[in-house]
């Protein structure tokens, strides 16, 4: 393969994962999907306390190939690859609620679970569960997130 | 004339009432989460709950009489939630059905949950159980009668 | 006349209605917000969350063995499908294999409950159009599944029975004499239940051609399950990479090539034949032996390491479900992630529903069959 890669090893359950940096991702990606990976079946985000690391699991139908690339960054951006294959879309808005990650290219990059003004990103390590926040309905049907345990239930 | 002399018509006028509202609940379709399996399967032939008196679940809240909140209320539900209690004319009455609706269940411990569905609207009977089965539901439906004919303790 | 209505219409005088949250026939707490140009339905946009109960959070903040309750319920039909898929990863993360009793064990479990979860798809689908029939001919027989289900554990939906190394109680021959009277008198009852479906001419007419989903449309948006095997594709994880005991039992996988609502249906009937296929064969080959396996007593299973990382797939009702686990040593779990199926089969509604009335809409959005647990887990 021409593009670099920084580690290849074998998971504890058997299967090839590829490590690549951030800025030769999209260039990694279009080539497996040139080779017949045409099933993305997961993006998951883990918070490893000083870097976020993403990872995407791609399976091949004719020739039951399964292969796992991952990818870290520092500043919380990551290429989107929803270009590519079209279950990224949802996938990639999850993880931005949850973990914070920030993808660049994505079409509509909104919350997915909870309203667009809740303040943090709740499955990083560092977020306080003691804080409470509320959340209220306004007349046109949109959701909105207050801290006041007046405003909201 | 005072208004005691005719007492007894109006004693008995409200127990026809009572009586005739207990037997005829009608409830309306209100199923979130797990909980709702088993109030379709209080619906269905072999525990039957019509036999009590709620021949059909309503879909409409404006003729239904009776709400069951079965499953989890998340904070973003609670004032769709609120909205729907508002529309139901009166007479009404709501059963909590299932831990998460009392106290939050197993999911008190997270961010979006509301803990307890009595922070949102009156309720009147509860029925704990994860899921509470369709027998326990039954209970809790008798209990109601009772309640709305004034024959329970409390 | 479809054809005139397509092209003379205005993006400006198109209607926005909202089926809200609490709707008889959305299957659970799902918002849909359309764009109507008359009857016809221009855009879809699902805005879902309204279940979102923070499982994955909570599970890090317990002990291995805790997490189960929170994964029977997600997909809240079909709880030991679930515990499958998780015991299938934390057991080979932490190192304790099951004993091969208690893998045969679990694979009746896995087919009964499979059974049941699409008995109350065939019910709730035909109340969606109108067909109260079938609804109380499928709910009579999966209380007889409940009744095995609560001889065997004393839970009648949630069922906690599987644990990490084996499952909680053994079986005897009152549970085995169960459920071979329950094999017996079933295909003839599910026979009943289909005739009523497919003798009805107004059934046909709403889901035969409604809701066509091409093959490379579907493995574009991640479908799975029913849904990619009735356009015609043969993808079960039980077949591809077996896990359990399922590689010793003999079966078959039902496809389809009309990619239609009646393809999907007559592909989950032919499902619940298979799987009692299996349970039959199952049952007589339970060997004799432990149930459990002895490393991991009770006492000790609250101190149990994972370290590295795992990721299972199984085959659930509704299509792949997978677990991600990742340990970092500890006796609590770093991160649990679940690649749900509902989810991604959700994403394809708005391709699914473009031109189409509103009552083939409601239509479409039943076979994909949503759970709201594992939606928003």
């Amino acid at each position: 393969m021409l593009v670099e890669i920084i580690e290849e090893t074998k998971g504890k359950d058997g299967r090839r994962i590829l490590k690549v940096a951030k800025e030769n991702l999209i260039e990694l990606m279009t080539e497996l999907k040139k080779q017949g990976f045409n099933h993305l079946s997961l993006i998951t985000g883990v918070d490893r306390k000083d870097k976020l690391e993403v990872v995407y699991h791609l399976h091949n139908f004719e020739s039951k190939k399964y292969i796992v690339v991952k990818t870290e960054t520092l500043d919380e951006r990551v290429p989107s690859v929803s270009g590519l294959w079209s279950s990224a879309n949802w996938d990639e808005r999850e993880q931005y609620d949850m973990m914070g990650i920030v993808f660049e290219g994505h079409p509509n990059l909104k919350r997915m679970f909870l309203p667009e003004n809740w303040v943090g990103h709740p499955l990083r390590k560092n977020y306080d569960l003691k804080k409470v926040q509320y959340i209220n309905m306004d007349e046109e049907g949109n959701d909105y997130a207050t801290f006041d345990p007046g405003d909201g239930w | 004339m005072k208004t005691g002399d005719v007492g007894l018509l109006t004693t008995t006028l409200d127990k026809a009432l009572e009586w005739g509202r207990s037997n005829s609940l009608w409830p309306l379709t209100f199923g979130l989460a797990c909980c709702a399996i088993e109030m379709m399967a209080i619906q269905a032939s072999n525990l039957d709950i019509s036999r009590f008196g709620s021949e059909i679940f309503r879909n409409s809240p404006r003729q239904s009489d009776l709400m069951i909140v079965s499953g989890t209320v998340t904070k973003k539900m609670a004032p769709r939630l609120r909205r729907i209690y508002d529309e139901m004319p009166y007479p009404k009455y709501v059963i909590a059905m299932g831990v998460c609706v009392i106290q939050g269940g197993p999911y008190n411990q997270g961010y979006s949950v509301v803990l307890g569905v009595d922070k949102v609207v009156p309720v009147d009977v509860y029925v704990p159980g994860c899921p509470p089965t369709p027998e326990a539901l039954t209970h809790g439906i008798i209990t109601l009668q009772k309640k709305i004919r004034n024959e329970t303790d409390r | 006349m479809m054809q005139d209505q397509k092209s003379k219409s205005n993006p400006d005088e198109w209607v926005e209605l909202n089926m809200g949250p609490q709707h008889p026939s959305t299957h659970g707490v799902l918002r849909l917000k359309l764009k109507l140009d008359g009857e016809i339905v221009k855009d879809v946009e699902p805005i879902i969350g309204y279940l979102h109960r923070n499982a994955e959070k909570i599970c890090e903040l317990d002990y291995y063995c805790d997490a189960m309750m929170y994964f029977d319920r997600m997909d809240y039909v079909a709880a030991m499908n679930m515990e499958v898929g998780y015991l299938e990863a934390a057991e080979k993360l932490l190192g304790i294999p099951p004993p091969e009793r208690a893998q045969w064990i679990r694979v009746v479990m896995a087919e009964l409950s499979r059974i049941a979860a699409h008995l109350v798809w065939a019910g709730a689908y035909g109340l969606d159009l109108g067909m109260l029939t079938p609804f109380f001919y499928c709910f009579v027989e999966r209380e007889k599944i409940l009744d095995i289900f609560v001889e065997v554990s004393g839970s009648r939906q949630q069922v906690n029975y599987m644990s990490i190394g084996g499952v909680y109680q053994d079986f005897n021959d009152k549970i085995i004499a169960k459920i071979e009277a329950f094999l017996d008198q079933f295909p003839g009852k599910l026979e009943d239940i289909y005739k009523a479906f497919i003798n009805n001419d107004i059934f046909i007419s709403r889901t035969k051609g409604i809701g066509i989903l091409e093959p490379e449309v579907a493995i574009d948006y991640g479908v799975t399950g029913p849904m990619l095997r009735a356009s015609g594709i043969p993808y079960d994880i039980r077949k591809e990479e077996p896990y359990l005991v399922y590689d010793k039992i003999n079966f078959d996988i039902p496809i389809s090539h009309k990619k239609d609502n009646l393809a999907r249906f007559i592909v989950r009937f032919e499902e619940m034949r298979q799987s009692v296929k299996i349970v039959k064969q199952a049952i007589k080959q339970i060997p004799e032996g432990p149930y459990f396996n002895p490393k991991s007593k009770k006492s000790l299973m609250i101190r149990l390491r994972g370290e590295g990382e795992y990721y299972a797939r199984t085959e659930s009702p509704k299509g792949e479900f997978g677990v991600y686990l990742v340990g970092d040593g500890g006796v609590k779990p770093y991160r649990i992630h679940v690649r749900s199926p509902s989810f991604k089969n959700l994403s394809v509604l708005p391709v699914l529903a473009r031109d189409t009335m509103v009552a083939d809409m409601v239509a479409i959005s039943g076979t994909i069959d949503l759970v709201f647990g594992e939606v928003d887990r």
